[in-house]
């Protein structure tokens, strides 16, 4: 069976049992571990953060730091197949334009696994990790721009210049990312706010406040209100995640240790470093409602057919892989257009050992369409926030062959025609037999009958009339013979 | 025997020349079919569903062909497999055209002995061994369907003559039975389906109805239209359509004709004639009412399209631009005719009028034959196959007639009678004439040899220093691509190169030389004639992978898709007429361009991207020659092209492949993914950073 499937599909699968073995024990993310942290020491003091690290590296990630603020500072030349996930602090200056590419960035979303937590400040905005943000459809706004809220500023006795986003500002249309919706969320006085395009893998966290908007160098600000967003992530079509955080005081400490805060960090961290929300197929296939696989029979118009998927989740909590449940997955059997959709209904439940178990989908037997040709299966399942999966098997599917049409005797229809057939046949050869026995016995007739005589040339051509009436009747009958 | 060898080595100039290869388009679709046939069983074939043309339609190709070539082929492979002599399918398949044009003598032979006597036909057979106008289909590696087709042709029509001369059944139904394998073997055997018919009707006409005619007709009708539905392809054809309505008719008429003769016989002469009258006048209504009221409801089918192009030959060009397109569909010229039969096309009227002279029946056939094919031959050049066996026929009754009289030297033997003036004038006529034949013989070699042995897979060449060179771009681009890239994976390219990527590279094709299905050719030269985002998306819809296209202008060949560019625009404007528009890609001035004058839409295509991409760096920037056009591209006429990667291109350019971009991961369109790469240097350097214009994220 060829099956089309998506790269991170197949990794998925062919890791499957070295996931189990090791993921469970030693690290969480289901896609590596191994984590660079870029930042710069002259916008940052590690030390203030020290609880955001610990909470990864209580969850297994192993943790590479490296100063950026020098020229002379140099990245690992294999840095992108090294690392699985990469943290970037805010860093000043031109000359990480050089270490830290956009071309490299790319390469390193898009190539292989790889997933970016990313922050700005109006202190720091990288021209790569900007550019590299634009390409996705995220415009942060550039150095300087600091986000205000003249209103917030009033009301708020703490700190004025202390931002505090409610959560009714969460931008979340599903728990994928985050749950908890009753808080708040302490930004910090220097934030960097980013507009989006109407792009669908953006998926946006967490909006500003309504009276919120930016100021600094520029002549008009960056954006202002509700377009403002602070908290966005980003899922490519390979399944690999970015989420950009427009302040760094919103991890720092003091912040960390509002509850608020500390679970957004943790489930916003566990999302991009890919672990939780990721579903993938366990098992796919298609067959005759009876059972005999397409390798064996070949499909044809008609034929009624069982169309088969497994899905499992991997579960944060337990530590393993759960069935996926959703009511929402359909089948598209497609040749350019697609012919059906049909949904799939949760079957049972499949467990495959105790780590793994899946929600079994089926659409139950159903026929296939009366047009051959090449059609493809596919299922494209793809929800903001939770991992995409497509599968695509193209199968063809024949006509009928000569033989599969239904007989002309078992048509009804046809009766009427098989009957004057055999009428007319059955009547032919009565006629020559007794024309052949009156004409034996009565002399008057055997004049007619001898071809040959010169005086009666007319009948001659009668006699062959008759020939050809007989071809043309045994040839009548061959035609609905074969048909 | 002699002549038969003749005809076989004449045509493996072509194997000597190139080598035992398939040529052209479609033979390589036969092949393949063969292949099937042979690796399977014949009812698997004759269900063959093939999911690898058409994509995504698929072919039911066991249904929409004619088996005739490959059942004999595959015949011939288990016959000599049988007999201990194991032969790749390959070669059978190239020599098989040779050594059937060697039996299309043989029938000839006996052909042309039915209409005069033995030496004529030793003579037609001579020239239809060697006229190049049969030889062009039928070189070795011409594993075409006409190359079995003249052949069956032939016989049919010997065993006719026979027949019809004899009124004897058992010839009839032997001309029924090759009638039947013909139907098997080519569309073409529409052409005796009318022939036939056409040659009793005129001797209805003169009056020479006899009780022969009636059997050997109706005999030949029954057998042969009832054998020729079993065909899967023609179906219910003969019943059904236009194109066999005159065999049906005439066949009709004959009852009527034979039951009148009847009549006639029994009333006297008076009243026979009211009778006769009054129902030819009903008849007639009746016939012509039905006619029109069963076209009208669409009980049979509308004539076709290539019957239409026949009688008129812009109505192709109008209506059915895919028609058109080929150019085996678009009329002689003058001198084609020359070049195909030397010196027997001005034997051939000699003939028909010494045919005139004798006016026999068969004669009636010949002349019937040669008047509608003279016709048809100039109209449609592929037609000029079927005129030249007739050619051959007449031309070799006119010389043989000249022969007869002038190389009769009884006269200058004999003593008494002799006569000096004529013995020189039969020495100088005769002699002339056995120049012409020496010349004859010489040209048809000489056409042979050099214009149509080519495979027009190789295509064969002179390189600088005057060494024949062979330009094997094809293969080197059907065999990168069998190598390198997925087993599965849709190639789109214009439908001429079907069926030999196909055969030889074996990979899924969107359109093929197999033209059923105008639409889907259409698409392909939508997308063809689209801007790139619009074309990649058409492709992409049809899970295209690979794009082929063919550029002469480096070497100066001129059958390239820029040439055909205005058929695939044509086609697909036939469809989409609000989309592509035939007047969008000239220039204001109504000319065809690819330089820097080239309209908009012409430049944006991807035809015209993919052919000319990186052209003129070729030329170190400047200005690049397109040697099929003669026109100057320069670097700033050639757009960048987003969608699209160039993987392949051949030694000559002639060949170039372009692999569809994956989408974007991250959501870009691929143009903007192109235009970022490019202005990606200048990003980083910029100081100044604009706010981007977007609409509000709702």
């Amino acid at each position: 069976m060829q099956l089309k499937m998506n790269p991170l599909l197949v990794i998925f699968i062919s890791s499957l049992f070295y996931l189990f073995q090791f993921q469970v024990v030693n690290a969480r993310s289901l896609t590596g571990s191994n984590t660079l942290v870029l930042y710069d020491d002259r916008l940052i003091d590690l030390d203030d953060y020290s609880k955001f690290f610990e909470s990864l590296k209580d969850r297994s990630f192993q943790l590479q730091f490296q100063d950026l603020s020098s020229k002379q500072s140099q990245l690992d030349s294999n840095w992108i197949e090294k690392y699985n996930n990469l943290i970037i602090f805010p860093i000043k200056g031109k000359h990480i334009n050089r270490q830290l590419s956009v071309d490299s960035l790319l390469n390193f979303y898009e190539n292989k696994i790889g997933n970016i937590l990313t922050m700005t400040t109006p202190d720091g905005v990288p021209d790569s990790v900007r550019l590299f943000l634009n390409q996705l459809g995220i415009y942060p706004s550039p150095k300087g721009q600091a986000l205000t809220d003249y209103f917030q500023a009033s009301s708020s006795s703490s700190s004025s210049s202390n931002l505090v986003i409610p959560s009714s500002n969460l931008a979340l249309t599903n728990n994928y990312i985050y749950q908890d919706y009753n808080e708040q969320f302490q930004f910090g006085s220097r934030v960097s706010v980013a507009i989006l395009d109407n792009r669908d893998l953006i998926i946006p966290v967490l909006r500003s406040t309504r009276t919120s908007f930016d100021k600094g160098p520029m002549k008009t600000s960056w954006s202002n209100g509700s377009q403002n967003y602070l908290i966005v992530s980003f899922q490519n079509l390979q399944n690999n995640r970015l989420s950009w955080i427009g302040s760094i005081e919103f991890l720092n400490d003091s912040n960390f240790d509002m509850e608020s805060n500390e679970s957004l960090i943790k489930e916003l961290t566990k999302w991009t470093f890919n672990e939780k929300s990721i579903v993938k197929i366990a098992s796919l296939g298609h067959a005759h409602s009876n059972g005999i696989s397409y390798d064996d029979l070949k499909y044809k118009v008609n034929d009624e057919i069982i169309f088969n998927l497994t899905l499992t989740e991997w579960d944060d909590h337990q530590q393993k892989w759960t069935p996926f449940l959703a009511d929402d997955i359909q089948l598209e059997l497609k040749q350019v257009d697609p012919y059906y959709r049909l949904n799939l209904k949760k079957d049972e439940m499949v467990v495959f050992n105790d780590n793994v178990s899946g929600q079994l989908y089926s659409t139950g037997p159903f026929k296939l369409p009366t047009r051959h040709g090449v059609f493809t299966f596919s299922v494209e399942y793809e929800r903001s926030g939770l991992s995409f999966f497509k599968v695509e098997d193209v199968k063809s599917i024949r006509h009928l062959a000569n033989d599969e049409y239904p007989r002309s005797w078992e048509i009804t229809n046809a009766w009427v025609y098989l009957t004057s057939i055999y009428s007319v046949i059955g009547a032919w050869i009565i006629f020559i037999i007794t024309f052949l026995t009156t004409s034996s016995s009565s002399p008057s007739s055997s004049s007619v009958a001898s071809a040959s005589a010169p005086t009666v040339v007319t009948t001659t051509t009668t006699t062959k009339v008759e020939k050809k009436v007989t071809k043309k009747l045994t040839s009548g009958s061959k035609v609905t013979e074969t048909k | 025997m002699s002549i038969f060898g003749a005809a076989v080595s004449a045509r493996l100039f072509s194997v000597i020349r190139f080598e035992s290869i398939i040529h052209e388009f479609d033979p390589w679709f036969n092949f393949r079919a063969t292949k099937y046939l042979i690796n399977n069983s014949f009812y698997d074939f004759l269900n063959w569903f093939d999911d690898r043309t058409w994509y995504p339609l698929g072919r039911v190709t066991g249904g929409t062909l004619y088996p005739g070539l490959m059942t004999t082929s595959a015949l011939i492979w288990h016959t000599l497999r049988k007999i201990g002599l194991p032969i790749d399918i390959r070669n059978i398949c190239v020599l098989f055209a040779p050594a059937f044009s060697g039996v299309t003598a043989i029938a000839t032979y006996y052909l042309t002995k039915e209409i005069k006597d033995s030496s004529a036909g030793v003579l037609a057979a001579a020239f239809i061994a060697i006229v190049p106008g049969y030889i062009s289909r039928s070189v070795a590696g011409a594993y075409d369907n006409e190359a079995i087709a003249i052949t069956l042709l032939m016989v049919t029509f010997m065993f006719w003559i026979k027949g019809q001369k004899t009124g004897s059944i058992l010839y009839s139904s032997f001309a029924a039975l090759f009638y039947f394998y013909m139907v098997s073997a080519w569309g073409g055997y529409v052409f005796i389906t009318n022939l036939i018919p056409f040659h009793i009707f005129l001797l209805i006409l003169m009056g020479r109805f006899t009780s022969k005619l009636y059997v050997a007709y109706n005999t030949w009708f029954i057998i042969g239209t009832v054998a020729s539905m079993q065909i899967p392809f023609v179906g219910f054809l003969p019943i059904r359509s236009n194109d066999h309505m005159a065999a049906l008719g005439v066949f009709g008429l004959l009852q009527i004709v034979a039951l009148g003769d009847f009549v006639k016989s029994k009333l006297p002469p008076r009243k026979f004639k009211i009778v006769m009258i009054v129902s030819l006048l009903i008849i007639l209504a009746i016939g012509i009412a039905g006619l029109f009221l069963l076209t009208y409801m669409g009980l049979i089918a509308p004539w076709t399209g290539r019957f239409y192009s026949l009688w008129d030959t812009s109505y192709a060009k109008i209506h059915i631009p895919i028609i058109a397109s080929v150019s085996e569909h678009q009329p002689v010229a003058w001198p084609a005719f020359f070049f195909d039969t030397h010196f027997l096309i001005w034997l051939f009227p000699a003939g028909v009028f010494l045919l005139f002279m004798d006016l026999k029946d068969e004669h009636v056939f010949i002349i019937a034959y040669s008047v509608l094919c003279s016709y048809f031959a100039g109209v449609m050049v592929r037609l000029m196959l079927t005129l030249t066996p007739v050619i051959c026929i007449t031309a070799a009754v006119a010389l043989s007639k000249v022969f007869d009289v002038y190389l009769d030297f009884s006269s200058a033997i004999d003593p008494q009678r002799r006569n000096l003036t004529s013995l020189l004038s039969r020495l100088i006529v005769s002699g002339t004439f056995i120049f012409y034949l020496y010349l004859f013989v010489f040209h048809c070699t000489w056409v042979t040899q050099t214009a149509y042995s080519s495979p027009s897979v190789v295509l064969p060449s002179t390189s600088p220093d005057g060494s024949m060179a062979l330009i094997d771009d094809f293969r080197e681009a059907y065999y990168w691509l069998r190598m390198n890239t997925d087993e599965d994976a849709k190639v789109a390219a214009w439908w001429d190169y079907g069926y030999q990527i196909g055969g030889m590279a074996d990979r899924t094709t969107l359109v093929d030389n197999n033209t059923w299905n105008n639409t889907h050719i259409a698409i392909v030269g939508k997308a063809m004639a689209s801007p790139e985002e619009k074309a990649y998306e058409i492709l992409k819809e049809h899970d295209v992978d690979y794009v082929l296209v063919i550029f002469g202008g480096l070497i100066g060949f001129g059958g390239d898709d820029l040439n055909k560019f205005l058929w695939m625009i044509r086609i697909s404007e036939g469809i989409w007429p609000d989309e592509i528009k035939e007047r969008d890609f000239f220039t204001p001035e109504g000319e065809y361009r690819v330089d820097s004058r080239a309209s908009k839409t012409m430049k944006e295509s991807i035809m015209y991207k993919m052919s000319f991409k990186d052209f003129p760096i070729l030329f170190n920037g400047g200005q690049a020659v397109d040697k099929v056009r003669q026109q100057a591209i320069s670097l700033e006429d050639v757009g960048t092209l987003d969608y699209f990667d160039e993987v392949f291109t051949s030694e000559n350019w002639m060949v170039r492949i372009y692999q569809l971009k994956e989408d974007d991961p991250e959501g870009r369109s691929l143009k903007e993914v192109g235009d970022f790469e490019r202005a990606k240097g200048k990003l980083t350097k910029k100081r100044k950073i604009t706010k981007p214009d977007l609409t509000l994220r709702v």
